[in-house]
């Protein structure tokens, strides 16, 4: 069976473009990426899912600092426990993420770039899930993991401006970064996942199909391909990000 | 979003909407509080999520249901993207953002250590 064929199992008329590219990214999630395997990234993928019922992760949550709670996340064991408690912190406790965990945490394996990688991946899954959660719909099986070479690939223009790992400059989206953004016309939400294009280029393209594509952002009133109007987005929107603390 | 969204209509918005008050979310928004509603059960993973889904589902129709999943999921995930890079507010000094924050009162939240130290 294809996933995420919708038609078949979902009792709401879901538009064509949110399974193409629900199908497109579990695609992409199954192959290497630039820092990690297929395996390692379905792997950090099927952690995400259990974070929500990590018995160390509850604990935490209701702790007044994260660190005052000590232990081991519940896991099959698959990834290193570094990389288990990075993806389970980005769906728990994600507002208390600090730049010296971000380090210690590069100091302890997890590299920067695998970490970006890795935070892409996640919140990539979660996303799909949380769409799933949101309409009472089962969680799509996860891919079974493709082999291949990771690329260690790195944009060439970085700069250490904003936010706890490296990103490409407003002006660097040239070369085989071109796409990534329009001259000089970006943000820093566009910007933070750059260090991996890769994992930037996930993130728009599901968010074109969720929400609106970089060109749809622009219309302030009501694109034509969604029922809502962009007040009733933004209503959403807003809401979603101070239940979550948000204060980007 | 929510502010320059509402200014592009020339719409009079509640921005306490944003902060869960249902009433605030009625003004100016069709089916605001039922949006609201559903998207905080989304966010909260709310027992009464299917109650809140069926309500939007009764109020919009199936095909803003499904929208509105859309947005609800995909915020779920900028949130995190946000607050696990640490990225700061793009322009902590326009007039806007400085207003917004101060109505909302947001300046609690622990990832405003990234925009304001």
């Amino acid at each position: 069976m294809t996933a995420f064929e919708y038609r078949d199992d979902a009792p709401y008329p879901i538009r064509d473009d949110i399974g193409h590219e629900h199908r497109a990214f579990w695609q992409r999630l199954a192959g290497p990426g630039s820092w990690w395997s297929g395996k390692e990234r379905v792997a950090i993928a099927k952690a995400s899912r259990g974070a929500l019922d990590c018995r160390l992760c509850i604990a935490r949550k209701a702790a007044l600092s994260p660190n005052a709670v000590q232990g081991t996340h519940d896991h099959d064991g698959e990834l290193p426990e570094v990389v288990v408690d990075a993806a389970h912190r980005i769906v728990t406790d994600q507002g208390r993420i600090t730049r010296s965990y971000v380090e210690a945490n590069a100091a302890s394996g997890l590299s920067k770039p695998a970490y970006v990688e890795l935070v892409g991946i996640v919140v990539a899954a979660f996303s799909i899930d949380e769409f799933h959660r949101a309409l009472g719909l089962r969680l799509e099986p996860l891919p079974a993991p493709q082999p291949g070479d990771i690329t260690r690939y790195q944009p060439a223009m970085l700069s250490e401006d904003i936010g706890y790992v490296p990103t490409v400059p407003p002006d660097g989206a040239v070369g085989n970064e071109a796409d990534l953004w329009p001259p000089m016309r970006t943000a820093n939400v566009v910007r933070a996942l750059s260090l991996v294009p890769e994992a930037l280029r996930d993130w728009r393209a599901i968010a074109s199909a969720q929400y609106l594509s970089f060109a749809g952002m622009q219309n302030f009133v009501k694109d034509e391909a969604r029922s809502l109007t962009r007040m009733q987005m933004e209503l959403i929107a807003g809401r979603v990000s101070a239940v979550n603390e948000c204060f980007y | 979003m929510l502010r320059v969204s509402a200014k592009a209509t020339s719409s009079e918005v509640d921005l306490q909407a944003i902060n869960g008050d249902a009433d605030s979310a009625a003004i100016g928004i069709e089916f605001g509080p039922q949006l609201m509603r559903f998207a905080e059960a989304v966010a909260m993973r709310s027992r009464d999520l299917p109650e809140r889904r069926v309500e939007l589902l009764e109020a919009a129709g199936p095909t803003a249901l499904v929208d509105a999943a859309g947005v609800a999921a995909n915020f779920q995930r900028m949130v995190r993207i946000a607050d696990a890079i640490g990225i700061p507010v793009d322009d902590m000094q326009a007039e806007l953002g400085q207003s917004v924050r101060a109505e909302l009162g947001i300046d609690r939240f622990p990832s405003a250590r990234n925009s304001i130290g």
